[in-house]
């Protein structure tokens, strides 16, 4: 695991250096920009307004950022036949695969501790400006931002197994955003059956439905947002269960995914 | 134990709608420790795919491959290995500089070193003034360099280039020659692809020619040379009046006799032979009569 470290390097230079991170920085600078100004339109709320649209901000950008930069991971540097010469080095494949997701990961980490600071800065303007009865619940926005980043960083490890596989950048792409969408909604689906609705369908369909929910990832595990935005109390089990679902559901990924680049050739 | 060793390497590539292309066949060589060893084969032999194979990049159908007793399929096999892939691409957001302390550090080579040999294989290969630029704005050939560069970094003692010629202006051929012969007299082994003859006579000691996936001979290039002797161009002097005359191999000894008992002089006697090319030639179309 000696080179781990020359592909982590390797990569945080290289998105560094992509012009395309540069345009993108400078679209979320303005979006911050924007965002008092967008707050101030409502009356009512100032705080909790602000302090809503700063999450999805940041949830958002960490999802263009996340799918981008994994969905062009692997395939591209097999394509464009980097590793032709890299894998010739007395390196592992799977030192390659996993130096690659840990810069991502460190740099969607560093975006949202980037992004969170930001926040913390725009919402203090604006509850200076216009004062909530309930104060600003900080400790709760820093872990939904947490969470959020948590969020990311696994959907990069699902972009990052479909990028091992691909020869381009559709099915990387267009898999980790439906991932995304069909994670977003298991938790509601599940529910819905597991209720009352449940009993009126096939034993069989419940059972298939029960897999797919266990096979695809729970983003609803997640979402402390309202917490945040409301400053309602927090308990520590469902972080405990979020951070544990995070390292199981991850490691499964990047196992899978350093088992499918081994078995790739390189022609 | 040999430098290199391949045992009876097939290889079948499943192409598009499952049509099978056989790129090799009970493909078995093997590369001594301190020779130069010459890939010979027409576009298409397998060549590549052998050095693939040989690198870890691409899993044999049959066979196996090791170096200095490694097996091809361990990364740390190529801890010793200089590679230089077949027209290499390097990332190209990176400095040709940047892209040698990558390679030096996956070597586990400290910085000191790096700085050192980079300078070393920068200036041998003519690239010093492009170091500092991206390898984005490297013409073809600066990049056939970097790649040659960067196989030589970390001083291996085997050499595994596919077709390290290829690409280079004569000016850089003539120094790529240079390089390997100077490499066998530092002990080296170097083993190599190419289609062109010429360059297997000038540095070769061994040569393998491979023909549609099948090594069809593997011979020392002094043996080919001299089994292509036909005749011998002989060139005489009979009263101060010159005269060329060809003698067939097996007529030499007789030629010779005859000529002492005249009052002729030898002026010169070069053998006439088929070069490499014939040789190769030879092969390749005896391989295409079979398969007909
Ligand atoms: N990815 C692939 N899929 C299918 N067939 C392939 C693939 N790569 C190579 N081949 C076939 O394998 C055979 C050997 O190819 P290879 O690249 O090893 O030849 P080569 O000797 O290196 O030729 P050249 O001198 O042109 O570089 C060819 O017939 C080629 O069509
Ligand atoms: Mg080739």
């Amino acid at each position: 695991m000696g080179n781990f470290h020359c592909f982590y390097s390797l990569t945080v230079k290289a998105l560094i250096r992509d012009r395309l991170v540069h345009i993108f920085s400078l679209v979320v600078a303005t979006v911050f920009l924007l965002i008092p100004v967008f707050s101030m339109f409502s009356m009512r709320q100032v705080q909790e307004l602000s302090i809503t649209l700063c999450l999805s901000a940041i949830s958002f950008i960490l999802l263009i950022f996340t799918i981008l930069s994994g969905a062009s991971s692997v395939w591209r540097d097999v394509e464009k036949r980097y590793t032709a010469s890299i894998l010739g080095l007395p390196v592992s494949r799977a030192e390659f695969v996993l130096g690659k997701f840990s810069a991502i990961a460190v740099l969607i980490v560093a975006s949202a501790i980037i992004m969170g600071f930001v926040s913390c800065l725009v919402i203090t303007l604006i509850t200076l400006r216009y004062p909530a009865d309930i104060p600003v619940n900080w400790l709760n926005l820093f872990v939904a931002v947490s969470a959020d980043a948590l969020k990311y960083v696994m959907l990069l490890s699902i972009a990052l197994l479909f990028s091992t596989m691909s020869t381009s950048f559709f099915l990387p792409f267009f898999a980790s955003i439906s991932v995304y969408f069909a994670g977003n909604a298991s938790q509601e689906v599940f529910d819905y059956v597991a209720g009352e609705y449940g009993t009126t369908i096939p034993f069989l369909s419940r059972m298939i439905i029960k897999c797919v929910y266990y096979v695809i990832p729970n983003f609803a595990v997640f979402n402390m947002k309202v917490q945040a935005i409301y400053a309602l109390p927090l308990t520590p089990a469902p972080i405990f269960y979020a951070i544990l679902y995070f390292i199981c559901y991850t490691g499964i990924m990047l196992c899978l995914s350093v088992w499918s680049f081994n078995r790739r050739e390189l022609v | 134990m040999h430098a290199l060793e391949i045992v009876t390497l097939s290889k079948r590539y499943l192409g598009k709608r499952l049509k099978r292309v056989d790129a090799l066949q009970d493909l078995s060589l093997e590369v001594r420790t301190g020779e130069v060893f010459g890939f010979l084969g027409p576009n298409g032999a397998g060549k590549s795919t052998t050095i693939k194979t040989v690198m870890g990049q691409i899993k044999p159908t049959a066979g196996h491959a090791s170096i200095f007793g490694r097996p091809a399929t361990e990364s740390s096999s190529r801890l010793r290995v200089g590679y230089l892939p077949e027209n290499p691409s390097f990332y190209e957001f990176l400095t040709g500089r940047e892209y040698l302390h990558f390679v030096g550090k996956t070597f586990s080579l400290n910085n000191s070193m790096i700085t050192e040999q980079s300078e070393h294989v920068l200036e041998l290969l003519e690239l010093t003034h492009a170091a500092d630029r991206p390898i984005k704005g490297y013409s073809k050939g600066m990049v056939q360099r970097l790649g040659l560069a960067q196989a030589m970094l970390h001083d291996p003692d085997l050499y595994v280039l596919d077709e390290p010629m290829s690409g280079l202006d004569p000016l850089g051929r003539a120094l790529v020659k240079e390089i390997i012969k100077n490499l066998k007299k530092q002990g080296k082994t170097i083993f190599f692809s190419t289609h062109i003859t010429a360059d297997i006579e000038v540095v070769c000691d061994r040569v393998g020619i491979i023909a549609k996936g099948r090594l069809m001979a593997v011979d020392t290039v002094e043996n080919i040379l001299q089994s292509g002797v036909e005749g011998y161009q002989i060139q005489v002097s009979r009263h101060g009046h010159v005269e060329e005359l060809l003698v067939a191999k097996d007529r030499l000894k007789e030629f010779m006799a005859e000529l002492v008992t005249s009052d002729a002089v030898v002026e010169r006697i070069e053998p006439k032979r088929k070069d490499m090319e014939a040789f190769f030639l030879d092969i390749v179309s005896k391989e295409k009569h079979s398969a007909q």
